[in-house]
């Protein structure tokens, strides 16, 4: 029989980790495979009992109650259960119930044991606890930035034609077209040949060191031969070439052609991936029009993040630093519409921007903090134009508004400090539902225009206020509990609709936030004043809240929600869609399910710990 | 069931007399299993042929996949698909269906190799198909070609299994409904998109497992003389 003509073939090549298989080993599998059916609600593993089959789910679903807390997973179409149990020489210890009528492919034990020996992949797969294959999977999705370099090419780097002269022309001249073309270096050729490169750094060693004569021609000073390099090379190439013989220029070169000029600050250009210039171009922008235009680049600065591999916590610090930039410059410019402020100010931010976790689909959420000056009559309708203006600038710019309407334009959160002060003494001694997701708002919160003693200010009562008052925490610790990960599946029963979405799976409420939720709970005990998800991870370990392991797994697992969010972007964004947060599971692979199913796990563990830790004999 | 069971007594009966050899006299002399066994416990040995049409009279049979049952699970390491060798050319539709040609077809195994696998495998396990009538005749008329008389079988049917028991439940019966893919979906069982001989008979092997296991679900200790044909 040709096993590989068959269909369950086809589906064993899609199930990972078996698709690192080699052909031999997939065939041999599949040929030892049993097939077998159970019924909705039938035990498929009994505690106690024995059991010599690698479980491959092939359709329907299964879930596992963990003898050791009581936790329950579920397992569906291309998940694997049974292999815990042949560890233990076949002692079944958890119970193994069908969800759903299912169809099961069944790996002999044998057929498992020369595979845990043969392939690296497979042990990987079988051996590793669930944080610890979240952390492979990490390393597989980023890559560092060396890599990028070995990926492009010279070519991908060459835009203009270099400068050329000829070897007569003088040093003054030559000096004179640099400037007025703004190249650092220019290249001598006679015949099509290149003979010498001229860069600035000639001006300074040899030029001027030793007060040459001007008016010689350049060939006196120039380097002869200089190193070229091919279209072909890598950038990495390019760079130690560069590194090794110390030169910031290197002529590009096929078949004897001159093609161009790679310089030392292309390569740092690629290196950084445009936010940088974004912010800069920002930053030198001086209309609305102008900063509109720009922020339309941010969907394909975010792709180009994602693709070159970057992890997830930089590429959001880098959407944020543009999101800041632009929100800067839009408080500058209705500032110099509207005069200075009359009275001292904090525009503060809150909410992702202030965390630094922007990606593509954020709105707004801002405040005014003003100085208890403050004089309705007198004051009021600079203010109240200044939010209005920031806002609607802010809108244009693709950040929607606040759909809770936490904004600065809200009379509500563009008050003096005092009524600040009174609103976080309100939200910290009687925590209301409301008043907790305020203070979730508004404890992620940042100074990004004005008077930062103003800010600090405020931000040092509110700390003295959640030290006074450790009840607190555990109104936040039982909030935190509040979005449920989805535990096991990622079907039917845990997809929620969303208005135009299909069913689908909201990454952020049900992954991110969580995770963000149980950081600012730790984050407050420990008294940091960090914001950043993962800075609050550390800082709440460094002050001895949570074990190295804990701040390991929650950071873990927000980077590789964030980066399956990112990922989710780009290809709503590619598909020129608005992007969203809504995760199809279709587009995920058995591997990224298998990965967020391990990151939500772990996400629900440590809520159950938070509850334990804040919440015991409280609520 | 008397009578049915003398049926297959009478047949051993006559084989016998015609002093078999081979894997046939082998296939003769294991008994066949008990019929009051549960249903569960059965070795099964599960078969599709595709046939250039359905009269086997005129028809031939372009291809045989089996595999089998064993301890409640089909085992794939016991499946087979072969083409067989006819002497019929291939009509057009159906090489659209199954999507072997003429030419792949000469390669095949004879009748004559194809009904000494089909001893070999079946011997001491009950036959199973979707809708048995195209199988088991086309069987036991190159049996009697080949033989000289019937051969004693046990047959499992999953169309029939399933007409009964919308008959006992007096459902109107849709033609459709008791198609193998319409009733795999019924028991949520995949889809398949194949159509090959062996594909199918471990698509049918699937659907008796969840039939078999459905009614015992339902209380009934399940004999194997409750769903045999």
């Amino acid at each position: 029989m040709e096993i590989e003509q068959l269909e369950i073939y086809d589906f064993l090549r899609t199930c990972h980790p078996l698709n690192k298989l080699d052909t031999t080993q997939l065939t041999s599998l599949a040929l030892g495979i049993e097939i077998s059916y159970k019924p909705r609600n039938a035990v498929v593993l009994q505690p106690g009992n024995q059991n010599q089959w690698l479980y491959l789910i092939r359709s329907g679903a299964v879930t596992r109650t963990d003898h050791q807390d009581g936790l329950v997973a579920q397992f569906g179409e291309g998940d694997f259960f049974g292999h815990k149990a042949i560890e233990r020489n076949g002692l079944i210890k958890n119970k193994v119930t069908c969800l759903e009528d299912s169809l099961f492919y069944l790996i002999p034990e044998a057929i498992y044991q020369d595979l845990m020996k043969q392939s690296e992949s497979f042990r990987n797969y079988f051996s590793q606890q669930k944080n610890q294959r979240l952390k492979s999977a990490l390393s597989e999705l980023t890559t560092n930035n060396e890599n990028i370099l070995i990926k492009s090419r010279v070519a991908d780097f060459l835009h203009h034609k270099p400068l050329t002269i000829a070897p007569t022309t003088s040093i003054k001249a030559t000096a004179q077209l640099m400037l007025k073309k703004n190249q650092t270096a220019v290249l001598i050729t006679e015949d099509n040949q290149i003979k010498g490169i001229v860069t600035d750094r000639v001006f300074c060693t040899k030029v001027t060191a030793n007060e040459m004569n001007i008016n010689q021609s350049v060939d006196m000073v120039m380097t002869a031969n200089p190193v070229c390099i091919s279209p072909q090379q890598t950038g990495l190439e390019a760079m130690l070439q560069m590194t090794r013989l110390n030169i910031r220029h290197l002529p590009v070169v096929q078949d004897g052609k001159l093609l161009g000029m790679l310089t030392a600050t292309d390569l740092i250009h690629h290196q950084s991936h445009n936010p940088i210039y974004l912010v800069n171009a920002i930053h030198k922008a001086d209309s609305l029009e102008e900063i509109e235009q720009l922020s339309q680049q941010l969907p394909t600065a975010l792709c180009k993040l994602v693709d070159a591999g970057l992890n997830a916590n930089d590429i959001a610090y880098s959407i944020s630093s543009i999101g800041r930039a632009i929100m800067q410059k839009v408080i500058k410019l209705a500032i110099g519409n509207l005069g200075e402020p009359p009275i001292e100010y904090a525009f503060v931010i809150a909410g992702s921007l202030a965390r630094n976790d922007q990606t593509a689909h954020s709105d707004q959420d801002n405040g005014l903090l003003l100085s208890d000056e403050f004089d309705e009559a007198r004051h009021g309708d600079y203010f109240k134009q200044l939010a209005q203006f920031v806002s609607d600038s802010l809108s244009r710019c693709g950040y929607v508004y606040c759909p809770g309407d936490v904004m600065a334009t809200n009379d509500k959160w563009r008050q003096p400090i005092k009524i600040w002060t009174s609103y976080f003494n309100r939200w910290i001694n009687t925590p209301e539902p409301k008043a907790l997701m305020y203070s979730s708002i508004f404890f992620d919160m940042r100074c990004i225009y004005g008077s930062q003693p103003l800010f600090d200010q405020l931000h040092k009562k509110v700390h003295k206020l959640i030290n006074e008052n450790r009840m607190f925490l555990a109104f936040m610790a039982a909030n935190a509990q509040q979005n449920r990960p989805p535990i096991g599946l990622f079907r039917r029963f845990v997809l929620e609709k969303h208005g135009a979405e299909n069913k689908s799976l909201d990454i952020k409420k049900r992954g991110i936030m969580p995770c963000t939720d149980i950081a600012r709970v730790f984050a407050l005990d420990s008294g940091t004043e960090v914001i950043n998800t993962q800075d609050r991870l550390k800082s709440a370990h460094q002050a001895g809240i949570i074990s190295a392991e804990a701040a390991e797994d929650l950071a873990d697992s927000h980077e590789f929600l964030s980066m399956v969010r990112l990922q989710h972007q780009v290809k709503n964004i590619k598909k020129g869609q608005e992007a969203n947060n809504y995760v199809d599971p279709n587009e995920l692979s058995s591997l990224e399910r298998r990965h967020l199913k391990d990151a939500f796990e772990l996400i629900s563990t440590y809520q159950e710990v938070l509850s334990k830790k804040y919440n015991q004999g409280q609520m | 069931m008397f009578g049915w069971k003398s049926k297959n007594q009478k047949r051993l009966e006559k084989a016998l007399s015609l002093h078999p050899k081979g894997q046939l006299k082998n296939f003769l002399m294991t008994p066949l299993a008990d019929q009051n066994r549960s249903a569960e416990h059965i070795d099964y040995f599960v078969i599709d042929f595709e046939t250039t049409g359905l009269d086997y009279k005129k028809d031939h049979i372009i291809s045989m996949g089996f595999t089998t049952i064993k301890n409640g699970r089909i085992q794939l390491q016991h499946s087979q698909h072969h083409l067989v060798k006819t002497d019929k050319k291939l009509q057009s539709d159906n090489v659209s269906i199954h999507q072997i040609t003429d030419d792949a077809v000469s390669h095949g195994i004879t009748v004559k190799t194809m009904m000494n696998l089909l001893l070999q495998n079946l011997s001491g396990k009950v036959m199973v198909a979707h809708y048995k009538n195209i199988e088991e005749n086309f069987i036991q008329s190159i049996s009697e070609t080949l033989y000289g008389h019937k051969l004693p079988l046990l047959v499992v049917d999953t169309l029939n299994i399933e007409r009964r028991i919308r008959q006992k439940l007096n459902q109107p019966i849709y033609s459709n409904q008791l198609r193998l893919f319409n009733l795999r979906e019924h028991y949520h069982l995949p889809r398949y998109h194949a159509h090959n001989a062996l594909e199918d008979a471990i698509a049918t092997a699937e659907l008796l497992l969840a039939q078999i296991s459905h009614r015992q679900r339902q209380g009934y200790q399940v004999k194997l003389k409750d769903i045999l044909s």
